[in-house]
Order: C-alpha cells, then sequence, then structure tokens
C-alpha cells in the first residue's frame, strides 16, 4: 500500500531537514508532495533571510538614564 | 526583542520607546519574575504586551475618528500595515523603509498581530512552539495553528499559494 500524504507538520519538519528519512521518502514518489514541501522550503528559506533589527547606538544609555531617574522605578510590571 | 516589538508596530522610533518601557518593566519587576518561566520568555511576553496593547489602542483610535465600532470593517483594521514612506523623506523613515520594506516584511506586516507574533519568535527569534506559547500565554494547539495559518498567508502574499 502507498504511503499516506505528508501532514502540514511534517512538511514543516521536511523543511526545517527534520522529517525522519523513512517519511522523506515519500517525496520521491509523490509529485503532489513534493510541490508542497517545495512551496513551504521557499518560504522557510525567505524567512530565514528575515534579519534581526537592532536599536539604534543610544536606546541603552536611554534605558539606563530612565531606570536610573526617580520615575523610572517603582513602577509595578505587568507580566 | 526589539527586533519583535518593530516588526508589530512598524514604526523604528516608537519600536525603541516600547522596548525602553519594556526594560524598565523588567528591571522594576524583577522581584515578581516567576523562576518556572525562561528569563527570556517574561522579556518577550512584557515586550509583546506592549506592542499589542499600542496596537489595540491605535486601532481605537482609529475608530474612534472613523465611525461607529461596528463598522464593517472593524475586524480588518487589527494591524493594520502602516504605509512605508517612499525614499527621498527623512533619515528615519528612509531607514524604516529600507529595513521593512521587502516582498518578505510587507508580507510579514499584512498578517494580523497575534499570526506576526508567532511567526516572528518561530522563523527570526527561533523559538520552539512550547515557549512561544508559554510567552503569547496561548495553549500550544492554538500557536501551532496560528504557525500554520500564517504561513499560508504568506504565501499566499508572496505570490507562492497552492494553485
Amino acid at each position: 500500500m502507498d504511503a499516506p500524504h505528508l501532514s502540514p507538520e511534517e512538511i514543516a519538519l521536511w523543511a526545517e531537514g527534520l522529517l525522519p528519512a523513512r517519511r522523506a521518502i515519500h517525496l520521491a514518489d509523490c509529485a503532489r508532495c513534493r510541490e508542497t514541501a517545495e512551496r513551504e522550503r521557499r518560504l522557510f528559506v525567505a524567512l530565514a533571510r528575515v534579519e534581526r533589527l537592532t536599536p539604534s547606538r543610544e536606546f541603552a544609555d536611554g534605558v539606563m538614564a530612565t531606570v536610573n531617574s526617580p520615575q523610572g522605578s517603582g513602577r509595578t510590571p505587568e507580566s | 526583542m526589539f527586533s519583535l516589538v518593530y516588526r508589530m508596530v512598524r514604526d523604528r522610533a516608537l519600536a525603541e520607546d516600547l522596548a525602553q518601557e519594556t526594560f524598565v518593566k523588567v528591571f522594576n519587576g524583577l522581584a515578581s519574575y516567576r523562576r518556572e518561566f525562561k528569563f527570556s520568555s517574561w522579556i518577550f511576553k512584557i515586550a509583546n504586551n506592549a506592542a499589542i496593547d499600542h496596537l489595540r489602542r491605535r486601532e481605537l483610535d482609529t475608530l474612534s475618528l472613523d465611525g461607529p465600532t461596528d463598522a464593517p470593517t472593524r475586524g480588518n483594521r487589527t494591524g493594520q500595515v502602516r504605509q512605508l514612506p517612499h525614499r527621498g523623506e527623512n533619515p528615519l523613515e528612509e531607514l524604516e523603509a529600507r529595513e521593512l520594506g521587502g516582498a518578505i516584511e510587507q508580507a510579514i506586516g499584512r498578517l494580523r498581530p497575534e499570526y506576526r507574533a508567532c511567526i516572528l519568535l518561530r522563523h527570526v527569534e527561533g523559538y520552539p512552539y512550547e515557549q512561544i506559547a508559554e510567552m503569547l500565554e496561548l495553549p500550544l494547539g492554538t500557536v501551532k495553528t496560528y504557525i500554520h495559518r500564517a504561513r499560508n498567508e504568506l504565501r499566499a502574499y508572496l505570490g507562492d499559494a497552492h494553485p
């Protein structure tokens, strides 16, 4: 009997390189899953290129100035 | 953390204000930090709440200016993407356009805030699903669903949806 198609979770695992070989082998025989997996891989590659952005150089000084000011302390945080 | 907040509110100066507010809350709330949570989860949780609160306030401001709260487009306004400026405006706006102007960035900006937070925490910050659930105070299944739906929407926005 043919192996079942890959689930969305399995497709995502494959795009992350984490799908066990016994399931990944299904892609060799199934054009439908291969196409879906390739689309997922393209999206993962695009997302992997999204950079982590950093604040300006003055940011840390601003935080410390606020923390050290009388108004900057003693507030109740949300948690 | 700044990266998440910036992409949530899509305004660099505002993101710095909210990130600063987050750090001050963290500093002032150290005594209430519960050790069963990861410290990074706690910080991201406060940061995400600050961003979401801002987006909600902004939505309310928009609604109060635009008319009755039961207007048919109400739901669509949540997390609406701010139009990025064209080149030639001030340097900060040019920086924002450069940082958030790419196709994938625009697509992420079109996601509703809950989906956006999940996809950023998973794919940009690299957190596991379980920790994202902890940060956003959502059931694990909901986080997985949001990320799955977010990916589908991103593919559609990028013109790579299932035919």
